[in-house]
């Protein structure tokens, strides 16, 4: 066959268009589907850069970003596989919530007098896994859209976490684990530090295994996928358990920076997440994005949150702001043409 | 095996295939022998059976009678990726690829693990390999860009790719592809180059290659098969057949014009209800003209990707037209605008009515009432008692079978839900309906009495733009016939009671 011409010629154009070294990062940026993303956060930084009068990039201020970026990184991680399958998991706060309830039971603290150590960390992501698995198996089991299964899960799992906990704010005493989250290393925060590895992780497994490849394969045609061979069931309740075990990740991460774990712990917790996913681009209909767009959104909410902090913008604007933005970026990167019905 | 018989050895046989769906037969006892190394073209009009005969090839469809033999030995095909190990592939007419992944995933997706070492995908390795598949098929693309990216023509590629790997992969040196109307969405060159390909091919494997292009059948194919109404007609050499002859077997000579057009009078009308000026759609159909006469029925014969649909699309205002317009009693339709349309008084009868004609989980009463339900209220608020007098009038009018009006439509047959979207849109006193494949679906009895209501409507008064399963279908029903062919308007014919164009008349137009 002759060369074809084909649609897909933009990326060819790019390359002929620019000098070689620039053009290898627009080429390499469009495959990796974060230019908008990039392109805001600069953005977003030059403007407090310079409505703070240079106060925004202090290296104080950059630290502050991160290390507050970290956790909702981690559970937008957790929460953008649901996505990317074409479903969603708004199951986050009573998960992160019953999660702080076993840690605060479990961990060296002021309540009781137990200390299982280091296995916390297990338990906690274990906790957390039992949920993903249960929310996986209510959605293809009983086939219950997952909004409406992890919807329903995030409630069933609060009030367990208050029924066991009664909202008492447990004070968590063991200063390995404290000292190991809320270290500085080389100056940087070792929490951003652990959202970045458990990014390059997760990116990892999206491009080079096979669990990665049936993920976007469903979330772009899921019948498609079935009749190409792929094991949906399996993989989608994979991904609800995965899930699950980063939020029960990240509920540990977040009781030991707070020094606190309660059952209010989680509250909050799923706007940010679901921000951090759709401001990073991961599309709402599924297939589109990876680790790296949800760790870019939550860096990029977080950032913006800080700069209209330092800019002493009203709370209630602020609030205001953060939902502008998430309808904002749904409205840029949402691809209508592959919803029959806006529902 | 020895060389000389290797040629005309069956690969694949299938015998006595019968498949029966409610109401339809659509595979009547048919034969099909795919041998070594050729190309067999497989014709029919649209609903011979040639899908289904291929859905039970692959395994997608279980027929209910009859044997499948490979290489002589007989056996069942449980699903699509079964067939596959057996060496047996189809290249669908939508597509199978997942749009969202790369050329390279895509070709491996599922059988991966020639390129995994400890649970990690070598990406050099699979790009290496699906450029070396590529280049066998002379597609020299970017094997990193997403399918939908890609062109048709280069998708078609890359899935008859896949079906040789997969092949290769399972040990079958001589794989059955079966193509689904591959050329319907190529342009002339790529045509050209799908054939080179396809001819280079026949080295290594048997293809079955479904057309409605006859011309393009006869000069590429080995041997040609010709299905009608789920029957063999006949099989022939390609060398052996002509144009002419083929379209002829494809239509046959059994039907009988009378079942449409003897009952019930025809009068001729003068005054016109739609006129169609210019219109046209890029990449759809070239600007046409054409009109609509009070209580004349016309029909838009075309393949599928002729243009008729987009046609009726636009004027029914599901898609606005790029040039011209759609005038409705002499007044400009905003295009583009479905409810503007609806105002105006047209009516459309989509081709699927359970999604987009018929509110399924509603009342047989709801469903008539919808479009009318200004005219039921009393005092502003909708009338219980307005709403069932309307819903009964219609009921007994258009002869619905429903145990009562409040009966859901999802549990009524196709032939009644059919008269009750008609009945919905006779109730709004609509002035033109289009009707997209009013019978598909529809058992035969219910199809008759289609017939009637369709009739009914003409005499009182109602335009009708109609599209049909089956030429016999149009040409029965229709006063005029507009042939439409690659998105132009080709020609006229008229289709009076006394005298009917035969099928063979128009079928040389449209092929």
């Amino acid at each position: 066959m002759t060369e074809v011409s084909s649609k897909g010629g933009r990326l060819t154009a790019l390359r002929k268009r620019f000098p070689a070294p620039l053009a290898a990062v627009g080429v390499w940026l469009r495959r990796t589907g974060t230019v908008a993303q990039i392109l805001s956060l600069v953005i977003l930084v030059a403007v407090f850069a310079i409505g703070t009068k240079g106060k925004y990039l202090s290296w104080a201020n950059i630290q502050t970003i991160l290390s507050l970026a970290a956790i909702p990184a981690i559970l937008a991680i957790g929460l953008h596989l649901t996505v990317v399958l074409g479903g969603i998991d708004l199951s986050v706060q009573g998960v992160a919530s019953l999660c702080a309830v076993f840690v605060g039971l479990l961990m060296r603290n002021q309540f009781n007098a137990n200390d299982v150590g280091l296995w916390i960390i297990p338990i906690s992501m274990g906790v957390g896994g039992v949920a993903g698995v249960i929310s996986g198996l209510l959605n293809t089991g009983l086939r219950i859209p997952s909004f409406i299964a992890t919807l329903g899960m995030s409630w069933v799992l609060y009030g367990m976490a208050v029924y066991i906990n009664r909202a008492v704010n447990v004070i968590i005493l063991d200063e390995r684990i404290f000292n190991a989250i809320n270290g500085m290393v080389f100056g940087v925060p070792q929490i951003a530090i652990f959202a970045v590895v458990l990014t390059i992780i997760m990116q990892f497994v999206q491009n080079r295994t096979q669990f990665g490849r049936y993920l976007y394969a469903i979330g772009g045609d899921e019948a498609l996928a079935q009749q190409g061979g792929v094991k949906v069931v399996k993989i989608k309740i994979a991904v609800f358990t995965i899930a699950g075990i980063i939020y029960g990740l990240g509920s540990l991460l977040l009781a030991c920076r707070l020094g606190v774990a309660t059952s209010r712990m989680g509250n909050g917790l799923l706007f940010p997440a679901i921000t951090a996913v759709a401001v990073g681009g991961v599309a709402l209909t599924g297939g589109l994005g990876g680790a790296k767009n949800a760790a870019l959104g939550a860096l990029i909410v977080t950032a913006l949150n800080d700069g209209l902090v330092l800019m002493q913008v009203n709370p209630y604007a602020q609030q205001a702001v953060n939902g502008i933005v998430l309808i904002g970026a749904v409205a840029l990167t949402l691809d209508r043409k592959k919803l029959g019905f806006i529902k | 095996m020895n060389d000389t018989s290797n040629a005309q050895e069956a690969v694949l046989e299938l015998g006595q295939i019968t498949k029966e769906f409610p109401g339809v037969v659509a595979l009547d006892r048919v034969d099909l022998a795919i041998r070594r190394n050729e190309l067999v073209g497989l014709v029919g009009e649209n609903g011979a059976g040639k899908s289904v005969l291929m859905k039970i090839m692959i395994g997608l469809i279980q027929p209910d009678g009859g044997t499948i033999k490979l290489h002589g030995a007989p056996i069942t095909l449980k699903n699509p990726s079964d067939a596959i190990r057996n060496g047996i592939g189809m290249v669908f007419q939508e597509g199978s690829l997942v749009p969202n992944l790369s050329v390279t995933e895509n070709l491996f997706l599922c059988h991966e693990a020639d390129f995994r070492k400890l649970g990690i995908l070598s990406l050099r390795s699979m790009r290496a390999a699906a450029r070396e598949l590529l280049t066998q098929l002379k597609l020299h693309i970017d094997v990193d860009l997403p399918v939908a990216e890609i062109t048709t023509a280069e998708r078609q590629m890359v899935e008859i790719a896949r079906l040789l790997w997969l092949s290769k992969l399972y040990g079958q040196e001589n794989p059955v592809l079966i193509l689904d109307e591959p050329t319907t969405v190529l342009a002339d060159s790529e045509r050209e180059t799908l054939f080179e390909i396809l001819h280079e091919l026949k080295d290594r494997a048997s293809i079955v290659f479904i057309s409605h292009r006859i011309q393009e059948v006869l000069e590429n194919c080995d041997r040609i098969v010709v299905l009608k109404d789920g029957k063999n007609v006949t099989e022939m050499a390609a060398s052996e057949s002509r144009l002419l002859k083929i379209e002829q077997l494809m239509v046959g000579h059994s039907f009988s014009v009378d079942r449409f057009h003897r009952d019930g009078e025809w009068r001729q009308a003068e005054k016109e209800i739609l006129r169609v000026e210019n219109l046209g759609k890029a990449e759809h159909f070239q600007p046409l003209d054409f009109t609509v006469r009070e209580g004349e029925i016309v029909s838009l014969i075309g393949l599928v990707g002729s243009g008729k649909e987009a046609v009726c699309r636009c004027i029914a205002g599901l898609e606005k037209a790029d040039t011209g317009g759609t005038f409705l009693d002499g007044r400009k339709l905003p295009g583009g605008s479905p409810s503007a349309a609806v105002r105006a008084g047209i009516g459309h009868i989509p081709i699927d009515r359970r999604s987009e004609g018929l509110a399924l989980m509603m009342s047989v009463a709801e469903n008539v009432n919808l479009l009318v339900l200004n005219r039921l209220k009393a005092a502003g608020f909708l009338s219980p008692a307005r709403e069932k007098k309307n819903a009964h009038h219609w009921v007994a009018e258009c002869q619905i079978k429903t145990p009562s009006i409040g009966t859901l439509c999802a549990n009524l047959s196709g032939g009644n839900q059919q008269k009750t979207v008609i009945s919905k849109w006779l109730s709004s006193r609509v002035r033109l309906l289009i009707l997209d494949h009013p019978t598909r679906g529809v058992d035969v009895g219910a199809k008759d009495e289609i017939y009637k209501l369709i009739r009914k409507l003409a005499r009182e008064g109602i335009g009708m733009l109609i599209m049909c399963d089956t030429l016999e279908e149009d040409i029965g029903l229709a006063n005029r016939l507009l042939v439409m062919k690659d998105g132009r308007l080709v020609k006229e014919i008229a289709s009076s009671p006394e005298q009917k164009p035969t099928p063979q008349d128009i079928i040389g137009l449209i092929v």
